[in-house]
């Protein structure tokens, strides 16, 4: 009974993988199909051509969009960051309760299609279109709430006598934030910073609307392969493949403390 | 070293008043105990001490300076917590340096106190791990290093045994104590436990419901609670409790007559305690001394090593005695035999407001 039970659980495992490798697997045969075979996805067989990727990685303006993607992501990051920490802090040690812990998310629920136009508006008086600090400051109307979220679970696991020993200590409430809570909970500032990172690096919608010409981040130059001329798949697979996968790999190894930190705040609760 | 003083301290916690006016004053030298049940305020006594907590209403002096509204920082204590606060990721030497680093001592410096503070707690060795990598008796000694390396004017100590266990707890006893001769130091050290107290306090300050409810040595304390609260609070088994009324012969008790050595009005009504120690074979007292005879039936015995605890029934009430192993081959179970009370260790107390009347 029990061997049965194994078997069923691990053939339920292994249809999920295939199901969220498939894309992947699929994506990648793509990249490597001579162009002629790019349109016809039941051909499994044939001599893999790397043109693709040299015309990406070598002959296309990919190469400065991911430079621009690095940019935007690394900024949003930055200040999400720099922002998120203290906001999750007084979150964590001021008594907020629930409600004002899931306010935070509020901004989230909001279809960015809402937002869009207001941004638009204003960074279009400020002389912010096509710029990468537009791109910047719409996606901190994302992450930064993201970012505070995840931190707060972080910061309730931080017993509150070690700030208090490093008062006794010598050092003020700030300086207890910033050299003593601050340090121990590195692990999830990482994740904090890396999930934000993801949010910012695949982010479309705003950077579509917001970016046109040199700003372009990687996902438009992704989309951009979808032309009036039809869609230049082989290519596309290359980019698409460009943007995720480092993502995969650093996520898999922030896995638990990704878990932990998308139920933080609510967790303790 | 310094000692400290506390005036009408109040606090209150959302219209609940935990502190209810405390004075007290706390001998420079002197190792002092707040011992309390849970939610007593005692914790919250020793927070508003350090300054981790502003008081809602009175005063708090350590050596002459008013410390009222000063962050704790500025007023050179240190203190040990009950799960030891040390920094997760800084090494032992770098937890124990950490206060003086704050103020700015030269590293040099630094490392000499480190290595001083840790040569007299046996912690060299460990100087270069983390805290995760030390048991529990280690990272207590490490929480200690970070207090003594200070040289502050009071150390405070909130219940930092209670998550030792048994055998290491009464070893650190015997360390603290001996660090509190070695260093001279003036202690104030918090505990729910009123073994540590007993043994390791100059004074103890028994506080209930946010009040003092005693302070004295600890011989006092047990030998002379001021109240029913100390009485019952303090020694383990607890004391025996039973009401009373003084009639002209004694006090009528529901064990029987007992002959008072103070005067009480009649009709009086009291309670009298006595202590599980304070039960005595007839034939190791002098008649003079005894104060009563009372019959009771042995119902169990429990052995402890040298001593055993026998609990008891005398005319329907339980009572509870504590004896030598020696006196234990009389106590079998069932068995009925006569006990006598000493005069000098008998405790009454008004039972109305508890207050003692001997």
């Amino acid at each position: 009974m029990r061997q049965l039970q194994r078997a069923a659980v691990e053939i339920v495992v292994a249809i999920a993988i295939v199901i969220v490798l498939f894309p992947f697997v699929w994506v990648l045969v793509t990249s490597l199909k001579p162009p002629h075979l790019v349109a016809e996805p039941d051909v499994w067989r044939f001599a893999p051509s790397f043109a693709n990727w040299q015309d990406v990685l070598v002959r296309s303006a990919v190469p400065s969009n991911i430079v621009n993607s690095l940019i935007v992501s690394l900024s949003t990051v930055a200040v999400a960051l720099s922002v998120g920490c203290p906001a999750a802090y007084a979150f964590s040690r001021f008594r907020s309760g629930v409600a004002t812990r899931f306010s935070i998310l509020a901004a989230e629920m909001m279809p960015p299609a809402i937002l869009i136009l207001p941004l638009f508006l204003i960074f279009y008086r400020l002389g912010l279109i096509d710029s990468k600090i537009g791109v910047v400051i719409a996606h901190l109307t994302f992450v930064v709430p993201v970012v505070t979220w995840f931190l707060i679970g972080f910061f309730d696991e931080v017993p509150r006598e070690l700030e208090e020993q490093a008062m006794i200590d010598g050092y003020t409430q700030f300086q207890a934030f910033y050299k003593v809570v601050l340090p121990t909970i590195r692990p999830g500032i990482a994740a904090a910073g890396i999930f934000g990172f993801v949010l910012s690096w695949n982010d479309l919608f705003y950077a579509l609307i917001l970016t046109g010409g040199d700003s372009r981040t990687l996902p438009v130059a992704i989309a951009g392969f979808w032309t009036f001329r039809g869609v230049d798949m082989g290519k596309m697979a290359v980019a698409i493949l460009v943007a995720v996968v480092p993502i995969l790999i650093v996520s898999f190894f922030i896995q638990k403390h990704l878990i932990r930190g998308l139920g933080g705040g609510a967790v303790k609760y | 070293m310094a000692g400290a003083e506390l005036k009408n301290l109040r606090k209150t916690y959302g219209g609940t008043e935990v502190l209810k006016g405390i004075d007290l004053k706390i001998e420079a030298r002197q190792f002092t105990v707040l011992l309390g049940p849970s939610g007593c305020g005692k914790s919250t006594t020793l927070r508003l001490i350090a300054g981790l907590e502003k008081a809602t209403a009175g005063e708090i002096w350590i050596g002459d300076r008013n410390v009222s509204d000063l962050e704790p920082r500025e007023r050179d204590i240190a203190m040990v917590f009950q799960n030891y606060a040390l920094y997760p990721n800084m090494t032992v030497a770098r937890n124990i340096g950490f206060g003086l680093k704050a103020r700015k001592m030269p590293q040099a410096e630094i490392d000499a106190r480190v290595a001083e503070a840790a040569r007299l707690l046996g912690i060299t060795q460990l100087l270069g791990r983390k805290p995760k990598q030390l048991s529990g008796g280690q990272q207590q000694r490490v929480a200690i290093g970070r207090a003594i390396v200070r040289k502050p004017n009071l150390f405070l100590f909130d219940e930092p045994l209670s998550n030792l266990d048994t055998k290491l707890r009464i070893d650190m006893r015997t360390e603290l104590l001996r660090l509190h001769r070695e260093l001279d130091a003036t202690t104030v050290y918090v505990t729910h436990d009123q073994e540590e107290a007993m043994t390791m306090a100059d004074r103890i300050i028994v506080m209930d419901d946010g009040r003092i409810a005693q302070i004295g040595p600890p011989a006092e304390i047990y030998h002379k609670p001021r109240n029913l609260m100390v009485a019952g609070f303090i020694g383990s088994p607890s004391m025996n409790l039973f009401q009373g009324t003084v009639t002209p012969a004694g006090l009528e008790t529901p064990l029987g007559t007992v002959r008072l050595a103070t005067p009480l009005e009649v009709g009086t009504a009291a309670t009298f305690g006595v202590r599980p120690d304070d039960l005595y074979l007839p034939d190791s007292l002098d008649d003079a001394q005894i104060a009563s005879a009372i019959d009771v039936t042995v119902e169990i015995v429990e052995l402890l090593g040298a001593r055993g605890i026998v609990t008891m029934r005398a005319n329907g009430q339980p009572l509870k005695g504590v004896f030598e192993e020696r006196f234990l081959s009389r106590f079998r179970e069932g068995v009925s035999l006569t006990l006598a009370l000493a005069q000098d260790r008998l405790h009454l107390f008004d039972a109305e407001s508890g207050l003692r009347l001997n």
